[in-house]
């Protein structure tokens, strides 16, 4: 045992003041004795505890030396601090001296627990982080508060990427976020970083907490702490999944009710929307965000509703298939420019979210009323699906600016063209080289060799060779308007249908 | 043994080095002495063999604040009015004086009072160095005790204190001193010269004027060795005072202590800490915490560059000092006797450190 562990005790620590000969306090530690007066002779790796001042500061000198003489781990005395001389001696002979004004017998029994028992101290603090947190389920705010209270030390929630969640800790940066296994990094001060995840539910959240030198030597002890907590934070995020899940299905359900093509809502229908704070009159506009399929989104409509209200877009936004679902309602038919100043907003939004998610984002035209509702979402969620495709529009396109492109795609969504034209382009898909989309952006590009070359990244006599041979495998000739535009429209269903 | 104007420096040294940082400032009495020999008065010390076994010699000199006496100056005749006082009470007549305290400004005082009165002076004091309280005299040492004393102070009032412990004596003196103009002359019961040797410290006035001139003569800013031969003392420490603390001392038997206060410097050989325990003198002194010196031994603490002695209560943080130590008198390191000087006569709980 050494002092410092001794030091950095719940009792001891704010309480304990070195107050010089720092230099000893990695010196061992093997008994703590109290004493009346400074007439004893202290033990070798012992803490001399005088349990009331002394009748003269000089008799502080003399303790000290004789503490330096007989290897003793220091001496703590209560009350009045002692002169700058007995400071200096202290520094001299390295022999710590620690004052403190609370009671020294306490802090002397505390420090002969340690002693004999070391593990008791990390059992308290187990015992106290289960009673605080174990019980109730607690946000992680009161967790990292409770932590805090119960471990003295900054505490801090941290999210899959190191970011805050709840807390406040400097050296978050330094939390292996890619390792979900309890961390433990040791800080150029002397201090001590420690980190332990909450692995389920997906993604990760981490429990971290900071010690500074004084407290390092209770590493083990806040290790321990965390771990229990950890346990907390797990269980508090699970059961808020559990609400979200909840909460999002009967949302989804709720708007699939709403999008079907009826002619009118029925009473029950308009009473769960009201209860679920959607406006049904007024003018709508679509909006769909549609993204990867692997990509939770129950877990992050929160994410995707902080990013609509940082631009001040009063939108509803629900969970729906791969993606978000959404409308913002006006009073009124909204004017040209007040469209064009939400499409400028939700460009805003869709730039933050991307930062995030691979996410593509269509917004519909204004229609009114329920049945305008389901009309301006198919618009948008056509338009998503088609900004899928369009890198250079930034995945995000507005319905205003589709034009034929919509009216194209709606034709080729019937079950008939679907089939037809798969068929139709099937001979290219055996072949080398991806001539379906090669197909498609030579069209895009009105038959021009170069521009195609340039989308695809190829040598244009590479894309000559291609068109050649997809003239050949379907026996078809491309300067003829008819069946050009019939392999477009083709090209195009069967590019979008592609996972 | 004649004082003559070339003498007074190294008297006035010598006093003041036995003073171990008190005895009062001495500059007023070596004035006094310095007008009395420019006067053509030049006193004479006589050994205590010189004169009759059954000559009285009368203790006299100053108690209370040494400060005030600098600042209120004798109004005339305070040490004649304590010395008829004595003999009244007494009914015997003084014929010679000697001085109550060899160190500090009462070492300078009793050769002019003994000039000024027309009596002779006794080479012989009632200390061998500074001491604080009348019952620590050495007639109080010896069992003769203090009383009865007459204290004059300048506003005119006279005291005798007939009889009493010597304690009380103390604390009455400190009474009457308290409620007057915070000094007095005192004048205690003739000793006849033949029982000197046996109740007072002899010699004394011609040893500190040896060792003035002793610590005169290696000049200023002298190196280590060259000042402890010169003193015959040792050398505690040389360095730069870092603290100086004082405080209102622990009352003893209910009356209110002398301030109390430590001096802190590190020597420039080592870097050590010697630290210096004071009332009105130099009590103890530590070297990294261990007791190094103590009384009765005579520390003092001396400017480096000019040597002069630095009283207790001038001693600044800052200063480059020698911190020295100089053999106790064989009167007092006598077990007898030792109590009555030793670091818990001053409320130190702590053995005397008395080199051999």
């Amino acid at each position: 045992m050494i002092l410092r562990r001794v030091l950095a005790l719940p009792s001891w620590h704010g309480q304990v003041r070195v107050l010089a000969g720092e230099a000893g306090v990695d010196g061992p530690l093997q008994t703590v004795r109290p004493a009346l007066d400074a007439s004893g002779t202290p033990g070798e790796a012992e803490l001399v505890v005088l349990v009331r001042p002394l009748d003269a500061d000089w008799r502080v000198d003399t303790l000290l030396r004789r503490c330096a003489d007989a290897g003793a781990a220091g001496v703590l005395l209560p009350g009045p601090e002692p002169l700058t001389a007995s400071r200096l001696l202290a520094d001299r002979l390295s022999v710590p001296l620690l004052t403190s004004t609370a009671d020294p017998l306490e802090l002397l029994v505390d420090a002969r627990m340690l002693l004999a028992a070391p593990d008791l101290d990390r059992a308290t603090a187990v015992l106290a982080t289960h009673r605080a947190v174990g019980e109730r389920l607690l946000p992680p705010e009161e967790v990292v508060t409770v932590l805090r209270r119960l471990t003295r030390v900054p505490v801090a929630v941290l999210d899959d990427r190191g970011g805050l969640l709840a807390g406040e800790l400097t050296g978050a940066a330094r939390v292996r976020v890619s390792e979900p296994v309890p961390q433990r990094v040791d800080l150029d001060d002397g201090g001590v970083l420690l980190a332990h995840p909450a692995v389920l539910p997906r993604p990760s959240v981490w429990l971290a907490a900071e010690l500074g030198e004084r407290d390092a030597p209770r590493a083990d002890v806040v290790a321990a702490t965390l771990a229990v907590a950890a346990g907390a934070v797990q269980r508090w995020l699970l059961a808020n999944r559990l609400e979200l899940e909840r909460d999002a299905r009967s949302r989804s359900a709720l708007l699939g009710d709403l999008l079907r093509p009826e002619s009118e809502p029925g009473a029950d229908l308009r009473r769960r929307a009201a209860d679920a704070g959607w406006r049904l009159g007024g003018w709508h506009v679509g909006l769909r965000i549609g993204v990867p399929a692997e990509v939770d989104t129950v877990a992050r409509t929160q994410e995707v509703i902080r990013a609509l209200r940082a631009e001040s877009v009063d939108a509803v936004a629900v969970e729906h298939g791969e993606g978000w679902t959404g409308w913002v309602t006006f009073d009124q038919e909204p004017t040209a420019q007040r469209v064009r100043t939400l499409s400028a907003r939700l460009r805003a939004v869709h730039r933050s979210l991307r930062r995030t998610l691979d996410a593509d984002l269509g917004v519909g035209r204004p229609h009114p009323h329920p049945d305008g509702l389901a009309a301006t979402v198919a618009e948008a969620t056509d338009a998503a699906r088609l900004a899928a495709t369009r890198q250079e529009t930034g995945h995000f396109l507005h319905v205003d600016q589709l034009g034929m492109a919509q009216l194209l795609l709606e034709w080729t969504r019937t079950d008939t063209f679907d089939p037809a034209a798969r068929a139709l382009l099937a001979p290219l898909n055996s072949a080398p080289g991806d001539l379906i989309r090669t197909l498609a952006v030579y069209l895009d590009a009105e038959s021009s060799l170069a521009e195609t070359a340039t989308v695809l990244g190829v040598h244009r006599n590479t894309v000559a060779a291609r068109v050649a041979r997809i003239e050949q495998l379907l026996d078809i000739d491309l300067s003829r308007p008819d069946e050009r535009l019939a392999l477009h429209l083709a090209a195009r269903a069967v590019i979008l249908a592609r996972p | 043994m004649r004082i003559t104007a070339a003498d007074v420096p190294a008297l006035e040294r010598g006093v003041a080095l036995l003073g171990s940082g008190g005895g009062g400032d001495t500059v007023t009495s070596a004035g006094l002495l310095r007008r009395l020999i420019e006067s053509g008065r030049e006193p004479v010390v006589h050994a205590i063999t010189e004169l009759a076994a059954d000559t009285l010699v009368v203790p006299v000199g100053l108690v209370g604040a040494t400060a005030a006496f600098t600042e209120k100056l004798p109004g005339g005749d305070e040490f004649g009015t304590a010395i008829a006082a004595i003999e009244r009470w007494t009914g015997v007549r003084g014929q010679a004086l000697m001085s109550i305290e060899i160190g500090g400004l009462n070492g300078l005082l009793a050769p002019v009072i003994a000039r000024q009165q027309g009596l002779a002076c006794v080479d012989a004091d009632l200390s061998g160095r500074g001491l604080p309280r009348l019952d620590q005299f050495s007639v109080a040492a010896t069992g003769r005790g203090v009383a009865p004393a007459a204290l004059a102070e300048p506003g005119g009032q006279v005291v005798v204190l007939a009889a009493g412990s010597d304690a009380l004596v103390e604390r009455g003196a400190r009474a009457f001193l308290a409620s007057s103009g915070g000094w007095a002359a005192i004048a205690l019961a003739p000793i006849p010269a033949g029982e000197l040797a046996g109740h007072a410290v002899t010699g004394t006035v011609r040893a500190a004027l040896e060792l003035g001139t002793r610590a005169l003569a290696v000049g200023e800013s002298p190196d280590r060795p060259a000042l402890a031969e010169a003193l015959g003392g040792r050398v505690l420490a040389r360095g730069r005072v870092l603290e100086v603390s004082r405080h209102v001392g622990s009352s003893r038997r209910g009356s209110p202590g002398f301030g109390r206060g430590s001096v802190t410097l590190a020597d420039h050989q080592d870097g050590a800490l010697l630290r210096l325990e004071m009332e009105n003198e130099y009590l103890l002194a530590l070297r990294d915490g261990e007791p190094v010196a103590s009384t009765p031994e005579v520390l003092s603490v001396l400017d480096h560059r000019t040597g002069a002695p630095v009283l207790c209560d001038a001693i600044r943080v800052g200063a480059e000092v020698d911190v020295v130590c100089l053999a106790a008198a064989p009167f007092w390191t006598d077990p007898r006797r030792l109590p009555m000087v030793r670091p818990r006569a001053y409320g130190i709980d702590c053995d005397p450190v008395v080199s051999q």
